[in-house]
């Protein structure tokens, strides 16, 4: 696994590394920038700041970029957040300890990727459609369990953890390196990981060298939601409530942070570390924007103009190749 | 059957044409590689005019010059006389120059009437007028004898029917040049024989037609004057009347035919795999049994339930009735997984569609099955994947720039060399080779052939199935035909004769369009 890459493989590592670069390039950009223009960009309160809303979406678009390789889509990540909020919070204050609370939520997040597996596998449905059926009825399921109102947490160790920092890092980033690392070698070094690409590219060919399909579906939705349940512990961590309506529009940002990130929505194509950078270059603007007192307005339609110039480049690169 | 068919048009004699198309030095570089060497070559109006040559040595790069797909390194073109740039596929069109490719470009959610004047609808005051153009388009299948249906789905048609559609469009509109490339890779011989009617009618027309095609018979039975390509060379051209199969093989590849079916004899050992009155969708009570060290042909038109068989056998579908018996015992076979766990390999008919994951590396396509062997718990071994790749391309000769190079950028003869070789890292005891070499040049062929040879040697034995008779007469220790779903006939090494097989393949009465079931 660690041996070094011989020649041959070159042209492709040095093009995901430039890649790669060119991201963190944009994102170090964007960061100079703001620091010349607004004196508190750069000071370690804002940096903290920054780090912390990066970090959910981030980790949304890790999940959500599995299932983009296989050629599928999750629309239902927000939701599941916003859902995740609510049953964390209902068995904290029902007194299960925390530690055991989480777990139950995260395996909520895994039963409801299995059932996207199921919709897909077995009953023939478009990613798409399973995943908006999820999303809309999830927050049904929510306000209903809720009536509507938001639960507060009665726990404080549980919301000092994203509020705190370990070695001057926020707690929320040391979790994307939490879920990075393990995610980085899964797709990269595991033979799962090939099954994602393949299957993505050509499922039937996939079918016909032994690859078990129907499983490496499954893996995919079902990493993706327990990515989101995870994400929604930090979120009902961090602000200390649980309500189902929160993470409006997560899909969204999860799905343009892979794509800014390199992903194909074609499928076969996509990294980890690639969605990690554009979740960040998504929370740079925005954060910069508020600095420099954008109208939220604009931030908007900034955000939308970028994603359709960092991925035409992105496009254009690939097809210069 | 292309005996007859030669007899009722013998070769055309060729007429002095004027001269319609003229390549002077005409050259294609890639970063890289010489695809094209400067080309010297006139087309007469109203010849046909065949293109030969392995995969590799030109013959895609000369198409897309000429119908204006990829713009020329240097040379000039002249057309009737005047330079032409042929920079845009819309001036090669305008031009009057078309293309008829092996795989169909057309939309198959669209109806045969709508795609055949996709571009150029017929309408009035901006409303489309589809019965008109139903009608219009049903009078110039008619016109062609094809015996198809202008209001139908082109995807509810089967391939060689939906190819036959492309032919007559690109005839519709003005052309005064036709580009065939490997038109009957995916045609039953019914279809082919429309084909080839069409073409001599636009010949008469005089319409010139470039004809591209690994068949030799087909270049027989067609071709005026024939040009070899080798290497990005154009190594000659000669009238079609004073030249054979011999000649051009050994222009090609520089290397005589005896040595393309390069046959071993093994002497057959116990029985791998029996099928007993196997039965599913598309074939019924098929019984037969391959053998250690033998090479069992499948030989039958498309869609005569050849395919559908073995990927039931293989665990794909499910059987409807009937046993499978592995090394003598029954066993189940579920999945491809079961079957694969058996020691069954299959090289799929489709190179694009079942075959590989072509926008991913060649290194990945040649490890997918081996995965679970090159990593330990989940976990890769890096070294392995690259060793093993490397070993792969190595033994089998595939020309690649690199593992990392994606499949989608090698030719077809490599492609297959790909599908064919994920097996043989792998192992296995009974290998199934569904049309192996279609679209493969004859240089690929032969290394296939040799390829089967080494896995009989292994013990390993063979089911081949193939639409191109010479191919599994040549090979085959035993021969099945089939027709309509049903096994007919069985055959022993060249016990039968072609017109034989063929007749019993075709069925005494006529069939339908394109002898589909």
């Amino acid at each position: 696994m660690s041996t070094e890459a011989i020649p041959a493989e070159r042209p492709k590592r040095n093009y995901n590394a430039l890649f790669g670069l060119t991201l963190l390039a944009l994102l170090v950009l964007l960061w100079i920038i703001l620091s010349v223009a607004t004196p508190s960009f750069a000071s370690a309160n804002n940096i903290s700041n920054l780090l912390r809303q990066g970090s959910m979406i981030a980790i949304l678009a890790v999940g959500q970029t599995f299932v983009i390789i296989t050629g599928g889509i999750d629309l239902s990540v927000g939701a599941v957040v916003g859902f995740a909020t609510v049953i964390v919070a209902m068995l904290i204050n029902a007194g299960i300890p925390v530690f055991l609370a989480i777990l139950i939520t995260l395996l909520v997040g895994v039963a409801i990727g299995m059932f996207h597996g199921f919709g897909i596998v077995k009953m023939g449905l478009p990613p798409f459609i399973i995943t908006l059926a999820t999303l809309t009825s999830l927050r049904g399921i929510g306000l209903l369990m809720t009536n509507g109102n938001s639960i507060s947490i009665n726990n404080d160790a549980f919301q000092t953890f994203s509020r705190s920092s370990f070695i001057g890092v926020p707690n929320l980033f040391w979790m994307v390196i939490l879920v990075g690392i393990p995610a980085y070698i899964f797709l990269h070094h595991s033979r799962w990981g090939r099954y994602l690409f393949s299957v993505g590219s050509n499922a039937e060919a996939s079918r016909l060298s032994g690859v078990n399909v129907q499983r490496t579906i499954y893996m995919a939705y079902t990493l993706s939601g327990l990515c989101a349940a995870f994400v929604g512990v930090l979120l009902a961590s961090r602000i200390g409530i649980g309500n189902p309506t929160q993470a409006e529009g997560w899909e969204l940002q999860a799905i343009a942070s892979s794509v800014i990130g390199g992903t194909s929505l074609f499928g076969a194509v996509g990294s980890v570390h690639g969605p990690l950078l554009g979740a960040f270059i998504l929370a740079t603007i925005n954060n910069g924007a508020n600095l420099l007192n954008v109208n939220a307005f604009w931030q908007r339609i900034i955000t939308g103009v970028l994603i359709i110039v960092i991925v035409y480049f992105d496009g254009l690169r690939r097809r210069g190749k | 059957m292309t005996s007859t068919a030669q007899e009722l048009h013998p070769a055309l004699t060729l007429e002095p044409g004027r001269t319609i198309l003229e390549l002077h030095g005409l050259e294609k570089r890639y970063p890289g590689t010489h695809a094209l060497k400067p080309v010297n070559l006139a087309f007469k109006a109203g010849e046909i005019h065949a293109i030969v040559g392995e995969n590799g040595a030109g013959k895609s790069t000369l198409i897309k010059l000429l119908t204006g797909v990829m713009p020329r390194t240097s040379g000039d073109v002249i057309w009737e006389g005047k330079p032409a740039a042929l920079a845009t596929p819309h001036e090669a069109m305008a031009l009057g120059i078309n293309a008829v490719h092996q795989e169909v470009v057309l939309c198959r959610h669209l109806t045969v009437a709508a795609n055949m004047f996709l571009g150029e609808e017929d309408s009035r005051f901006g409303i489309l007028q589809q019965r008109a153009m139903v009608r219009q388009a049903q009078k110039i299948i008619d016109d062609l004898g094809f015996d198809l249906p202008a209001h139908v789905m082109l995807g509810d048609l089967t391939i060689g029917q939906q190819q036959l559609i492309a032919a007559a469009r690109a005839t519709v509109r003005g052309t005064k040049f036709l580009i065939f490339d490997e038109p009957t890779a995916y045609l039953t011989r019914k279809e082919a024989d429309q084909l080839f009617t069409l073409i001599r009618r636009l010949k008469v027309e005089g319409v010139t037609i470039i004809y591209i095609s690994h068949r030799m018979e087909e270049v027989f039975e067609l071709a005026d004057r024939v040009s070899v390509l080798r290497d990005g060379t154009l190594v000659g051209t000669r009238n079609i009347a004073e030249t054979n199969d011999a000649e051009l093989v050994k222009m090609m590849i520089n290397r005589s035919i005896e040595q393309v079916y390069h046959k071993e004899h093994f002497t057959p050992g116990a029985t791998i795999v029996e099928a007993r009155n196997l039965s599913g969708k598309g074939f019924e009570n098929v019984s037969m049994s391959v053998r250690a060290g033998e090479i069992v042909g499948l030989y039958g038109l498309i869609g005569a339930g050849r395919s559908e068989f073995v990927t039931t056998l293989y665990g794909r579908h499910r059987k409807s009735g009937g046993q499978i018996l592995w090394e003598g015992k029954e066993v189940k076979v579920n999945s491809e997984h079961d079957a694969i766990r058996l020691g069954m390999a299959l090289a799929p008919e489709s190179r694009r569609d079942q075959g590989l994951c072509l926008n991913l590396s060649v290194g990945l396509n040649l490890n997918l099955p081996i995965y679970k062997r090159i990593s330990s718990n989940l976990l890769i071994s890096r070294a392995q994947e690259k060793a093993q790749a490397d070993r792969q391309i190595a033994d089998l000769r595939i020309k690649t720039p690199t593992r990392s190079a994606l499949a989608s950028s090698l030719s077809g003869g490599n492609q297959q060399k790909i599908v064919i070789g994920k097996w043989l890292a792998h192992g296995g005891k009974l290998f199934i080779f569904d049309e192996p070499t279609v679209g493969v040049d004859v240089g690929t062929k032969a290394e296939i052939y040799r390829l089967f040879g080494a896995l009989l040697s292994k013990g390993a034995g063979i089911i081949l199935i193939s639409s191109y008779l010479p191919e599994v007469y040549e090979l085959a220790d035993t021969l099945h035909v089939f027709r309509r779903g049903k096994l007919v006939a069985t055959h022993g090494f060249r016990t039968a004769d072609h017109e034989e097989i063929l007749t019993q393949a075709l069925a005494e009465k006529q069939e339908g369009p394109g002898g589909q079931i």
